[in-house]
């Protein structure tokens, strides 16, 4: 019943086949998915079917609802795409 | 304001430009180009927003509310896709050497002559009016300013020396400058493009500075100015969603906008051929989206304060200047004037310089090629007569797009020029992206889409606009050509419901994409054709396709093809191309392609592809010889690249092969070794029990004591030989995670005890002295007891072996951060740092086999980590060498979080 301490013996790697060769230069790929995602996003925010939502009289921000949203999401969409592009690595 | 002094202010600012592209021109020579900067390259992106947005966006915003928007969004969208689309195209343009839209797409379809023809006029017919908008725009914006508000052009000075005249004299004068300095058009302007930077912020501090004029100056901030718009019902438009996206207009903008900032001739030489590191890209894709948001921002309160004070009275293109003017601030319309003087300046001068590109080495040239062989040949330097023609071309054009201003003045066909011309640049767009990404987009394909969406367009937009300006009779927009109605220019077919741009949009899209899959699909490209579409579509698997194969053979002279070059580049650059080769020698296929790739640089490459062609001595069969030899060049690049690709392959699953084997030969060694140790441990009580039976089997006149001891030794051989077996069977279980457990909640201190009380007698046998430090008022765990015991039994047992007689073993249990750490500290030698992870490994035996005996089975530590960690705890080692060892684990609270989140499965 045992399973014993000693103080020198084998090296206990063998853990380091995960990592296999990526294709070379396919460019930082999570990096480009999520601007793509983002891209996708913005398209539906950006579109007729929501637009219509934010058609009512009215004032968010002393602006007319339409208006507000386009700028809020254009806004959100260049920050976003600045933090993505931005990060280093 | 006097005119005189407007006029002065403008020259003086058009001179400040053409100071700062001469310094910016002197830097680059200086190897400090300002250029190289990724701001600057964002900047200069916003040539983009011509006058067109400068003045246009407030009278667009006027009629359709935030209908004006789509023009911008859609670029936001499209610079999104960078890392996807641009970086692509910037990568191709660097490594074929590519001059423009019409050469990229040439280059793309087997260096068609006939394609980059095409583009090129397409590119000219619908820009072309587009300059006239801006030159009417400035021309309109001068008299303004000096007091003419309404009058159109004008006419009342002499016929050439209107301000619009002028205005285009300089700028082909700036295009010339800088836009023509090199021969070779795939090198940068960084004069042009530092200037078109500075129009960029000039512009938009303008337009700023007078939005917050209107909204805070004239009215009591956006909120104020809203509330005031929206209590007249004749504004109401302007906030309606409905205005916007009626007929479809709003998507179809966007879409239109979107292909527009990626196939406009201007917009394709600052982003591709401009660019001078694709990293500049990551600046781009965000701070040009923020450009186009920041000129846009006061846009839609500028024209509702427009209608507010004039109503329909003005043409409310001309509010952003005739606000601060109606209001007294002079200086503040001069300083819009200068902001739309820039967007004109810039849209000018980039647009022209592209177009006289496209022209030169798109049109004149194959036609000279073709026409006047002879002629060219004579010539023994090319390159004056190649810069003479874009020079002429920058002042044909621009000529072009001041007499398309004054005949066309205010008609139809040049207020709505923008976004026709946007539709006109699109047809592009389905033969550039495909053929990016599908190697099977062919050249017939390319032509037949961009030749029939171009006439969809200019039927179905370009000639109404005509008939719409009164040059052609409203009957054929009405009624159709000779009263046919289902060729109706707005409703073909009879395709009624859409407003006129997404009609058109429809058609030609769906004529153009579908001319351009269906050919391509059902047509097969020669080998140099697909060659080429492989080095576009592939280009980042691609290596250096300057490593052309070499071979004996050759019809070209290497004396040949340095005349050719100097004819074209001049000397200096075919004397360093060909430095240190014999001029007699045969010029193979490696030559011939670098002579290829800087004769591209300079006429692009269809043009190159023919000159080279026209070069060869031997008449008509050297020539296809020559041919010949550069397609198979191209072809065997295309097959080594293909055999270099497999190679990889074999390498990368020889590799992962190699490692799985390495991995496979260590565990059968392991395995190899466990069965050795447990096979040893099952014959040692194995061979007691069976000499001590034989014994007493064959000697029946045992004595009774000497019997009894000996049974007693059989018993516990026995017993040690089924814990053995237990274990065994025990990791098995863990393994196969069919172990049984009754996890309950439990008090750890009485397992301890109990655990502390089993191994007593073996501590006493070892003379080691054991300690517990166990505190009165331990919390409940979560935890299955017969387990915990066998653990902390197992570490107990550990310790009690490997500390030597007369040391010490404390057990101890403390609380804290949701669970409770049960530790046992030995004054052992310790174990070295790199084995902490491997003793707990199963089979793992930290211990050299060929000097130290195993203590064990290698099981039970192994045993002890799958039990914690099924507990939902953490099990670990702190030691040093010759420090003793501390063995320890963790076990959940049972208030605290749930197992899962604890275990820590590595």
């Amino acid at each position: 019943m045992t399973g014993g301490p000693a103080p020198q013996g084998h090296k206990a790697d063998g853990r380091e086949d995960g990592r296999d060769a990526v294709g070379r230069d396919a460019g930082p790929t999570p990096r480009r998915d999520r601007l793509i995602g983002l891209f996708l996003l913005a398209l539906l925010l950006f579109n007729p079917p929501l637009l219509r939502l934010f058609g009512g009289d009215g004032a968010m921000f002393g602006l007319p609802p339409l208006c507000a949203h386009i700028l809020f999401v254009w806004a959100a969409v260049i920050a976003a795409a600045a933090l993505l592009a931005e990060r280093r690595g | 304001m006097a005119w005189t002094s407007v006029l002065f202010v403008s020259l003086a600012y058009l001179g400040a430009l053409f100071a700062i592209a001469h310094w910016a021109d002197r830097r680059a020579a200086a190897g400090r180009s300002v250029i190289a900067s990724p701001t600057v390259y964002a900047l200069s992106l916003g040539v983009y927003c011509t006058t067109w947005t400068f003045y246009g966006s407030v009278g667009r915003a006027a009629g359709l509310g935030v209908g004006f928007l789509p023009i911008y969004l859609g670029p936001t969208l499209l610079m999104l896709l960078a890392p996807l689309l641009l970086r692509k195209m910037l990568r191709i343009a660097k490594t074929q050497r590519i001059t423009s839209i019409a050469d990229f797409l040439a280059s793309r379809y087997g260096r068609s002559p006939l394609l980059g023809g095409l583009v090129a006029l397409t590119a000219v017919v619908g820009v072309t009016p587009y300059i006239a908008l801006q030159l009417k725009a400035v021309a309109v914006s001068f008299d303004a300013l000096t007091g003419n508000m309404g009058s159109v052009t004008g006419t009342d000075r002499l016929l050439f020396l209107d301000n619009g005249f002028l205005i285009a004299a300089i700028m082909a004068l700036f295009a010339i400058l800088f836009g023509t300095r090199q021969i070779d058009a795939a090198e940068h302007h960084p004069g042009m493009v530092a200037a078109v930077a500075f129009e960029s912020l000039v512009k938009l501090v303008a337009f700023l500075a007078v939005g917050g004029f209107v909204v805070w100056g004239l009215h009591d901030g956006p909120g104020a100015l809203f509330d005031a718009a929206r209590a007249r019902p004749d504004l109401h438009r302007l906030f309606a969603v409905d205005t916007a996206v009626e007929g479809g207009a709003w998507t179809t903008s966007l879409i239109l906008a979107a292909a527009a900032v990626l196939c406009l001739p201007r917009q394709f030489q600052v982003t591709v051929i401009e660019n001078t590191d694709e990293r500049h890209l990551n600046r781009a894709l965000w701070l040009f989206p923020l450009y186009l948001l920041l000129i846009n921002l006061f846009v839609l309160p500028v024209a509702a304060a427009g209608l507010l004070r004039f109503g329909a009275s003005l043409d409310p293109d001309l509010f952003v200047l005739a606000l601060p003017l109606a209001s007294g601030a002079d200086g503040l319309a001069l300083l819009v004037f200068l902001g739309g003087l820039s967007a004109a300046a810039g849209m000018i001068v980039v647009e022209s310089v592209a177009l006289s590109t496209m022209v030169c080495n798109d049109l004149v040239i194959p036609l000279l090629l073709r026409l006047r062989p002879a002629a060219l040949e004579r010539a023994a330097d090319l390159s004056p007569l190649l810069l003479a023609i874009r020079r002429g071309a920058i002042a044909v054009i621009l000529l072009l797009g001041y007499l398309y201003f004054r005949l066309a003045g205010s008609a139809y066909a040049l207020v709505s020029i923008g976004l026709i011309s946007f539709a006109a640049v699109a047809q592009f767009a389905p033969a550039l992206i495909g053929g990016l990404y599908w190697t099977g987009a062919t050249r017939r394909g390319a032509l037949a889409g961009v030749a029939g969406g171009t006439l969809v367009w200019a039927y179905t937009l370009l000639l109404p606009s005509f008939a719409r300006s009164g040059w052609l009779p409203v009957s054929f927009i009405e009624a159709g050509p000779w009263g046919v109605a289902a060729l109706r220019p707005y409703a073909l077919f009879g395709l009624e419901g859409f407003d006129p741009l997404t009609h058109a949009l429809f058609w030609s899209a769906l004529v153009n994409f579908g001319l351009w899959l269906g050919l391509s699909l059902f047509d097969h490209a020669d080998a140099a054709e697909r060659a080429q579409a492989a080095a576009f579509v592939e280009v980042f698997e691609r290596t250096d396709a300057a490593d052309a194969p070499t071979d004996g053979r050759g019809v070209v002279r290497v004396g040949d093809l340095s005349r050719l070059l100097a004819r074209y580049l001049g000397p200096q650059r075919a004397a360093r191309a060909f430095a240190g080769d014999d001029p007699d020698a045969l010029a193979g296929p490696k030559r011939l392609r670098l002579a290829e790739r800087l004769l591209a640089g300079a006429i692009g490459g269809a043009s190159a592809r023919v000159a080279l062609a026209s070069a060869t001595p031997g008449g008509a069969v050297g020539t296809a010889e020559l041919l010949r030899m550069l397609d198979e060049t191209s072809h065997a690049l295309a097959h080594s690249r293909a055999l270099e690709i497999k190679t990889a392959e074999l390498e990368r699953a020889t590799d992962a092969l190699r490692a799985a084997n390495e991995r496979l030969t260590t565990l059968d060694r392991l395995k190899d070794e466990f069965l050795s140790t447990v096979t040893h441990e099952l014959r040692t009580p194995l061979t007691s029990i069976r000499a001590l039976s034989e014994i007493l089997h064959d000697d029946p006149g045992i004595e009774e004591d000497q019997r009894r001891a000996f049974l007693a030794i059989i018993i516990a051989e026995s017993e040690r030989l089924t814990r053995l077996i237990n274990e065994v069977l025990d990791m098995a279980k863990i393994e196969a995670g069919a172990m049984d457990w009754a996890i309950e909640s439990l008090d750890p201190a009485r397992a301890l005890e109990q655990a502390a009380a089993a191994t007593a007698g073996l501590f006493q046998e070892r003379g080691v002295r054991l300690d517990s430090a166990l505190p009165a008022d331990l919390p409940p765990v979560r935890a299955d007891h017969d387990r915990l015991v066998q653990v902390v039994v197992n570490l107990l047992s550990n310790a009690a072996k490997f500390t030597p007689p007369g040391g010490r073993v404390t057990l101890a249990a403390e609380p804290g951060n949701g669970a409770v750490r049960i530790s046992v500290t030995d004054t052992g030698p310790g174990i070295a740092p790199e084995h902490h992870d491997a003793v707990f490994d199963r089979f793992r035996q930290v211990g050299d086999p060929m000097t130290d005996k195993p203590a064990g089975t290698g099981l039970g530590l192994a045993i002890c980590k799958g039990i914690v960690e099924h507990l939902g705890g953490r099990i670990g080692v702190d030691s040093r060498p010759g420090a003793g060892a501390c063995f320890w684990f963790t076990l959940p609270l049972l208030h605290g979080p749930s197992p899962g989140d604890l275990s820590s499965h590595r």
